[in-house]
Parts: structure tokens; C-alpha cells; sequence
């Protein structure tokens, strides 16, 4: 089953007066229930759009999204937030945690805005938790944790309420890579145990090398797509070979931003 | 573009955050200048206005007292401004802006801001100074009104001191600007802010101290006033300070500690953010509150001193006027003569009285301290003529024990004396005991019993101490009393007394030079004496008031929009995740409401518990005038604070569209 169905999916910038900006052109996408699929491209290669779009904070200029079935930019901007909430789980480079909340308050989030009971509130972290390995610091506030646990944290607060999709983007951006093998094996970990849908927008071949399958976009437009053996070195090895091919800057990783 | 430009749009971006501030200063400076303009008026310091010495005196004490007000808040004001701007300025020192460029950048902001202020506020000054100065006309009931004029000089001392004012702080704020590493200015708005803490002892003093203020101060007895007033006012305001820096954060942790409340919806991120909103304005909502409290009382202490007085008027002199007379005829004047004057003088006779007695001479009682040296006059009077005038004036009635009995060695009480004050009623001095005196020449010797306290007849002459004697005893003297014995007592109470001053005038007029001393016609007078100083006490302070409540509010949503950048990610991440645009205006009204509330009410509690022990001290209620200030301070508060709600949600909600 079908959890996304992206159709000649387009966007132009324009302001009144200016040049349009074509940034997104005819991309065409469908992710499966319990796919973990990356998206790579240089930079202004449009991932971030695409994202975007897929997050449905921005609205696209032409083509249709379908999660679950469901159009996104039919529904109005409330029905679109707890759309949002329900149907999708996001993952930022910048962790976006509430500082003023607990590691287990900011998980609980999702389910606190749903209205859930507190007892299955907590029934719904434990587990989650452990899986991700963050139970002995649910307590601790965002900024007395280490980069690794608050992505983690972050996964756990995009999964507890079991979202059809979890987008992440640039998950790794902020980490070491000691945290980020931690971080992408503890998604992997997700998407295989708990067959998670997830869709990961990265510049990382390390980190795009624990995906299933890739797509590679360039100006805009779909480029080619790999998809992964057995082997995640070997996988790792044509994710290079693929950039190298794609050409353009990938040693751009921005700095978080401020 | 030049560096002054850079300036002005510096301004031009912030101008929400500004808006607030600007405000203030302008008003400032409109209530300045307008206590300015009367105070250097032509006619006031020509001395043409009567009653301005007080006036001018008054509002010189205000204008100081702005501009101290006024000093302290733009200083804060300025201060956090430049805090907000931390990373602008570390932007700007990293493309090599030098510190003295960033330095003069600021003093080039704020006396921009400066100008346009002072600009605003005498243009709005010179406006309204022509309805300010028909206010105090009426008031003053000044003759010639005053006229209408823009005196130079009160133009350049307002334009003046608030520039010298502004130019001071932004000098003071410009040493701060460019002392820290260009890092720690970058880095600022990222530190990420330790989590509230509280002392449990702590709140616990805050509770304990605010109780027991407030069980003094309502308990509170004249006689305590003075050893505990400064005790209930210190505890109140330790109590206060503690009640917002610790006990605010020991209420919301536990708060946060109930799950099923905690964990529902909304509930979770307004509680959690309140405790930091808490905890980083605790100093401000606990100025606002001490503040707000010490307006409350002095307006509702202005008032109730009108009314004390009032009442006092009215008991000092029951009638607008009455006259005595003393033997046959008309010494005075005939009544139905005063009757005609009044009515002349444009005046409507509510209620007419007329009281005979008898001249007692010598007078003493030692109870009363009158001694043989010292004895007085006094006016007998029957009971049965007593008891009609006290119902009248609302003084209960008397009997007297042994009706007519006149060898009054035997029996007790058979008389009493009636005082003029009814405020004298708290002396020890009961008056009981033997009194003797004389009428016609024959003697008189009674028992008192206990004294009558209030007037029920105008105080005056012969009749400002009143002996009251059963009825018997009195018509017994009567008969043989000499013509030079009687006395004649006539009052007039008229309708819509208190304009009724050219009518008292028309008649005063018209008695004889040598009898004036048997009339008392002052009523109206003392009124309208004591109506204009309460009243321009009111009227003169009910600006700074409103300054203050201005004030007030603008700190508040000043601080609002400074913390608007950190708000502005944290609502970002919240928008991501879903949170609908209903759930964050509510989110964001319930934080702003408490922020502008609970000082507002903790306030108000304040203000009630000072009104209870004022009411007790003066033996007065005196809520009604406090509820209203109140009311008052608690709607332009709920105007601020939607205003601020509306602004600051419009500017979230427009800043995380994406």
C-alpha cells in the first residue's frame, strides 16, 4: 500500500514584477508502507522544497500529494495543522525541542494536543523510549543532553503517535558522527522493527547509505533513483558513485541555523 | 544609505516593539506639559486666579515626580532594548563596526525617538491644554474663566527636560553598548535558559508574610494603626516579591505535577512556558503590583477624606442656615423676612424649623470642665423638642429618668448636655455629674446624665451647647422666666444646597453688622472650599494615575515583544509539529492574560485589604471609590493586554507561516 503518492509534483517562486524560480519540476514519487527512503541532490537541487511541500508548509504550484489517500491541500489551514499532527512525524537538523519542556514532556507532545489520557500518554513513551535508548534521560531538560540523545529525542517525539510518514531532514546535520551512526541506526531500528515509513532529505552519503532506496534530484527535477543490496558499504560505495555522476556541491552542509 | 538612516530604520523595523515605549514618553510628556502650562499660565503667575498658590504647588510636586517616573522607565526601556538587539549588534561589530560607530548608532536611535516623542507630546499637550484648563476652571469656579494659551516657556521646560532626559539615559545606555565579545552577543539568543527554580522556604515566607499582612491589616484597629502600619506594609511587600519569584514557580510545579490536568491539550506548554514568563518578569509584575496597590489606596483615600469632611460640614451645621435670637422680637431678623430673602436669592426652602429655649447663664458642670471661672451660656431646651430635631438630624432619641423632678440632689439624670461634634463621642468623658446654672437669675441645679453627642440645631452663639431638661422642668421655667431669657432658634435647610450661595449671600447681607455672630450661613461655603481642593487633588492626580497605568501596561507588552524572537522558533517548531492556529492564539492569550492579570488582581487584593484597615481607621466604608478605581485600572488593563494579545499573536503567526 501506497502510504505517499506524489504526482508531477511542481513549484515556482515568483513575486510580482520579478523572475520566477522554477524550483521544483514534474517530480514524481510513491513511498510504501515501511520504506525508509532518502532523497539526495546538490545544493538548490530543490530537497528542501520538496520537503516542504511533503511537510505541507508550503503549498505547490502544480501537480498533487496524497498521503494515506488523503489530499492535503484540500483541507483548510486547521484542518491541515492536526493533519499534520496526526498523519506525519518530523525530524529537524536543528532538533526544534521546547526548551521550557522535559525530554518526556516534549515527547508527550503530540499526545498532549490529541487529548490523550496521561496514563496512555506514558503507556505510549515507555516503549518508544527504550527502543531509541533515552529512558534514563526522559526527566532531563533538552539543554543537559548531549546532540545525539535530542535527535533521538526527536524521533521519539515524530513516532509516539504513530504517524503514516516521518519526515526528517538533514537529521545529522548537527552531529558528530559518533552520534550520527547512533541516530541513523536507532531509525533504522524504527523503520525495521516497528516498519515505520520513513522519507530523509540528507547531503550525508554516510547517513543516506542506511536507506532502502534513494532518489537523487537535480535542478529541480528527478534524476535517478538507487536502491540498496544487502550490503550497506557496498550501498554506500554507489551512493558516491551516483553523486559523482550528479556532479555540483556536496560539501556544502550548512550551518545550523540560527 | 547613510549611518543616520541605518538609525531611523533600525526604528522603522522595531516599530511594534517601540510602539509601547513611545507611548509612554508621549504621554509623559503630554501630562507635563500640560501641569507645565498652568503652572507658568500669564494669569496664574499674574496672579489673577485665586486658589492657584495650592494648585501650582501641587502640580510642580507632580511634574517632579514625572519626571523621576518617566526617568526610570525609559532607562529600563533603553537598557532592554539594546538586550534585544544583542545580535544585531554583534552583526554589525563583525562587519567592523567600531564600538564608538555602534555607540553614537544608539544615541542617534533613541534621540530620534526622543524628538518624535516630545514632538507628539507637546503637540497633544497644546491640543488639549484648552480642555485641560476648562476642567480646572470648573473646579477652581473661578469667575473669568482662564484663557486659552500656549506659554512659551512651558514649551522649551518640557521640550527641555525630556530631551535632557532622553540625551542623559542614551548616553548612559550607549557606555553599556560594545563591551562584550562580539561571541557572546552572536551566541545570546542560542543559550539555552536554565529551568525556573524556587526555594520552598522561600514561598513558604511569601505565604506566611502576605497571611499575616493581610490578618493585620484586617483586624487592624485605630488604636494599632500607628505600631502596625509599617509592619503590614513591609510584609506585604516582602510577601509580593516572594509570592512572584518563588511561589509563582512552586504553583506551577505543582500544577505540572497533576498529570490529568498537566497532560491536557494546551494546558502542558502554556504552564510550562508561564514558568519562565514567571520567573524572568517577576521584578516587573512586582512593581507593577506594589504600584498599582499604592495608587488604589491614595485614590480611594482622596475620596474618602471628601466625604469625611462632608459629613462633617453637615454635622458641624445641620441647616444651610440658622440664626439665634435672644429676648422678644426680632433681633436677628424675622422669619418669614429670611424666608423672603432666600427666596430671592433664587433659593427653594426645603424644610423650615423653628426651637424655643432658655438662656442658661453660668453654666458649670466639673465633669464637663467648665469651673466656676470657666463657665459658659448654654440654650435649654425640652426633650420632647430635642428628640424631634435628633430624628431629624439622625441621632437617636433620649429619654430622660426622672421626668420633672426639680431638687435634683435626689435623683440621677435629669438633664443632659448636647455637644456640638459628634466626632467628640470617643472622648472618655462621659459628662455625667452635677451641673449648675442660672436662668432669669433664679438657679439651677441639675443631675447629667450622659452627653448627647452632634448638632441638631446650627451651632452658634448661644446655641452651640444645648442643655436638654424634661418637658415639665422646662415649661416650669419658662413661665417665669425674664423676657431677655428666652431664646429663638429659626433654620432654614434649602433644596440643591450646595449651589445655594448667592441665596446665603442675599440674606447675610441683609442681617444686622452686630448680630452677625448669631448666624451660622457657613455651610455652603465650607463646602465649596473643600469640594475644590479634594477635587483638584482628584483631578490633578487622576493624570498621574492614568500615566502610571500606561506605564505600566507598556512595560509589560514591552517585555512581551522583547521576548518575541526566542517565542518566534519555539512557536515555529510548534506550527511543524501542528499545533493549529486557534490552539496558539490560545496559548499565547492565556500567558499574556495572566501576565497583565496578576498583577492587576494581586494588586486589587492588596488594595482591598488597605481599603478595610482605611475604612476601620476612619470609620468609614470606603469601597465604593476604591471599587471603582479598580474597575477602572482593571479595564484599561484588559485593553492593553488585548491589544498586546492581538498585536503579538498577528506577529507570530505571521513570522512562522513557513
Amino acid at each position: 500500500m501506497n502510504v505517499l503518492e506524489v504526482n508531477e509534483l511542481g513549484k515556482i517562486y515568483s513575486t510580482k514584477g520579478e523572475v520566477s524560480y522554477t524550483a521544483l519540476e514534474g517530480i514524481n514519487l510513491s513511498v510504501q508502507t515501511g520504506e525508509f527512503v532518502g532523497i539526495m541532490g546538490p545544493s538548490g537541487s530543490g530537497k528542501t522544497t520538496l520537503l516542504n511541500l511533503l511537510a505541507t508548509i508550503d503549498k505547490p504550484t502544480s501537480g498533487s500529494i496524497k498521503v494515506r489517500g488523503i489530499d492535503p491541500m484540500r483541507l483548510n489551514d486547521n484542518k491541515l495543522a492536526l493533519f499534520r499532527r496526526r498523519e506525519l512525524g518530523f525530524v529537524f537538523q536543528d532538533f526544534n525541542l521546547l526548551d521550557t519542556l522535559s525530554i518526556k514532556e516534549n515527547i508527550a507532545l503530540p499526545l498532549v494536543l490529541e487529548g490523550k489520557s496521561p496514563s496512555a500518554i506514558e503507556a505510549a513513551i515507555a516503549p518508544i523510549a527504550s527502543l531509541l535508548g533515552i529512558t534514563a534521560i526522559l526527566e532531563k531538560r533538552p539543554y543537559g543532553v548531549s546532540g545525539g540523545q535530542k535527535q533521538r529525542a526527536a524521533i521519539a517525539r515524530a513516532m509516539v503517535h504513530e504517524p503514516a510518514l516521518l519526515l526528517a531532514d538533514e537529521l545529522t546535520g548537527n552531529l558528530d558522527s559518533k552520534s550520527a551512526k547512533d541516530v541513523m541506526g536507532s531509525l533504522q531500528d524504527l523503520n525495521e522493527r516497528l516498519g515505520a515509513t520513513v522519507l530523509m532529505v540528507t547531503h550525508d552519503p554516510f547517513s543516506a547509505s542506511y536507506c532502502k532506496r534513494i532518489i537523487f534530484i537535480k535542478d529541480g527535477r528527478f534524476f535517478s533513483e538507487i536502491r540498496r543490496g544487502d550490503n550497506r558499504q557496498a550501498f554506500f560505495q554507489q551512493i558516491l558513485d551516483s553523486l559523482s555522476v550528479l556532479g555540483g556541491n556536496f560539501d556544502d552542509v550548512p550551518f545550523s541555523r540560527a | 544609505m547613510t549611518f543616520r538612516s541605518l538609525a531611523l530604520n533600525n526604528i522603522r523595523g522595531n516599530w511594534r516593539s517601540y510602539a509601547a515605549y513611545f507611548l509612554s514618553s508621549v504621554f509623559s510628556v503630554f501630562i507635563f506639559y500640560l501641569y507645565a502650562s498652568f503652572v507658568l499660565h500669564p494669569d496664574v503667575t499674574d496672579g489673577k486666579i485665586i486658589h492657584a498658590q495650592g494648585v501650582t504647588s501641587m502640580m510642580k510636586a507632580c511634574m517632579y515626580l514625572i519626571i523621576i517616573f518617566s526617568f526610570f522607565f525609559v532607562l529600563y526601556s533603553s537598557s532592554a532594548f539594546v538586550k534585544t538587539r544583542k545580535k544585531e549588534l554583534g552583526l554589525l561589530s563583525l562587519f567592523g563596526t567600531t564600538r564608538r560607530q555602534l555607540r553614537r548608532m544608539v544615541v542617534y536611535e533613541s534621540m530620534a525617538v526622543a524628538l518624535l516623542s516630545i514632538g507628539s507630546g507637546l503637540g497633544l499637550g497644546i491640543l488639549l491644554s484648552k480642555l485641560f484648563i476648562m476642567g480646572l476652571s470648573t473646579l477652581l469656579d473661578n469667575g473669568a474663566p482662564i484663557r486659552f494659551a500656549v506659554p512659551l516657556q512651558a514649551v522649551w521646560l518640557t521640550a527641555g527636560s525630556f530631551l535632557l532626559l532622553f540625551l542623559v539615559i542614551s548616553l548612559l545606555t550607549a557606555m553599556t553598548v560594545g563591551r562584550s565579545q562580539i561571541v557572546d552577543l552572536l551566541g545570546d539568543s542560542r543559550r539555552p535558559k536554565q529551568q525556573p527554580a524556587y526555594s520552598p522556604m522561600l514561598s513558604a515566607l511569601a505565604v506566611l508574610s502576605l497571611g499575616t499582612g493581610y490578618v493585620m491589616a484586617y483586624f487592624l484597629t485605630s488604636k494599632l494603626f500607628l505600631l502596625f502600619v509599617m509592619p503590614i506594609i513591609g510584609l506585604t511587600v516582602l510577601g509580593t516579591y516572594f509570592l512572584y519569584t518563588q511561589l509563582s514557580v512552586a504553583l506551577i510545579r505543582l500544577l505540572q505535577r497533576r498529570k490529568g490536568f498537566y497532560y491536557r491539550r494546551t494546558n502542558m506548554l502554556v504552564i510550562s512556558q508561564m514558568a519562565f514568563r514567571m520567573k524572568d518578569n517577576a521584578r516587573i509584575l512586582f512593581v507593577v503590583t506594589i504600584l498599582s496597590a499604592i495608587v488604589m489606596c491614595a485614590a480611594s483615600t482622596v475620596y474618602v477624606f471628601q466625604k469625611i469632611q462632608r459629613d462633617q460640614i453637615m454635622d458641624y451645621s445641620p441647616y444651610t442656615v440658622g440664626y439665634v435670637e435672644q429676648g422678644e422680637g426680632n433681633s436677628v431678623m424675622a422669619p418669614a423676612e429670611a424666608e423672603k430673602l432666600l427666596h430671592e436669592g433664587g433659593a427653594r426652602i426645603a424644610e423650615k424649623t423653628s426651637l424655643q429655649g432658655l438662656l442658661v447663664e453660668k453654666l458649670q458642670a466639673n465633669e464637663l470642665g467648665w469651673s466656676e471661672e470657666n463657665s459658659i451660656t448654654a440654650m435649654m431646651v425640652p426633650l420632647s423638642e430635642y428628640n424631634r430635631l435628633a430624628e431629624r438630624a439622625g441621632y437617636p432619641k433620649r429619654t430622660l429618668e426622672n421626668g420633672s423632678d426639680q431638687s435634683a440632689s435626689a435623683s440621677k439624670g435629669s438633664a443632659f448636655i448636647v455637644h456640638p461634634y459628634a466626632s467628640s463621642e470617643e472622648d472618655d468623658n462621659k459628662g455625667e455629674g452635677l451641673a449648675e446654672g442660672s436662668v432669669g437669675g433664679k438657679p439651677l441645679r441639675l443631675n447629667l446624665d450622659s452627653s448627647a453627642y452632634g448638632s441638631v440645631v446650627s451651632s452658634q452663639a448661644e446655641a452651640t451647647w444645648l442643655l436638654v431638661v424634661s418637658d415639665g422642668l422646662f415649661n416650669s421655667r419658662l413661665q417665669d422666666a425674664p423676657a431677655e431669657a428666652l431664646l429663638h432658634f429659626y433654620g432654614f435647610e434649602l433644596e440643591d444646597w450646595e449651589n445655594q450661595q448667592a441665596a446665603v449671600n442675599n440674606f447675610l447681607q441683609a442681617v444686622p453688622e452686630n448680630m452677625q455672630d448669631q448666624v451660622q450661613a457657613t455651610r455652603v461655603s465650607y463646602y465649596k472650599d473643600m469640594r475644590q481642593t479634594s477635587g483638584l487633588t482628584i483631578f490633578i492626580g487622576m493624570f498621574i494615575s492614568v500615566l502610571f497605568f500606561i506605564a505600566a501596561g507598556s512595560l509589560l507588552y514591552f517585555k512581551l515583544f522583547t521576548e518575541l524572537q526566542e517565542d518566534r522558533s519555539q512557536f515555529r517548531s510548534l506550527k511543524r509539529i501542528g499545533l493549529t492556529a486557534g490552539e496558539l492564539r490560545r496559548t499565547i492569550a492565556l500567558q499574556v492574560v495572566v501576565m497583565y492579570l496578576a498583577p492587576c488582581l494581586v494588586g486589587i487584593v492588596h488594595g482591598l485589604f488597605a481599603m478595610k484597615a482605611l475604612g476601620t481607621l476612619l470609620t468609614q466604608p470606603v469601597w465604593m471609590y476604591g471599587l471603582a478605581v479598580m474597575g477602572m485600572y482593571v479595564v484599561m488593563q484588559s485593553v492593553y493586554c488585548f491589544i498586546s494579545w492581538f498585536m503579538y499573536s498577528r506577529s507570530i503567526l505571521r513570522e512562522t507561516a513557513v
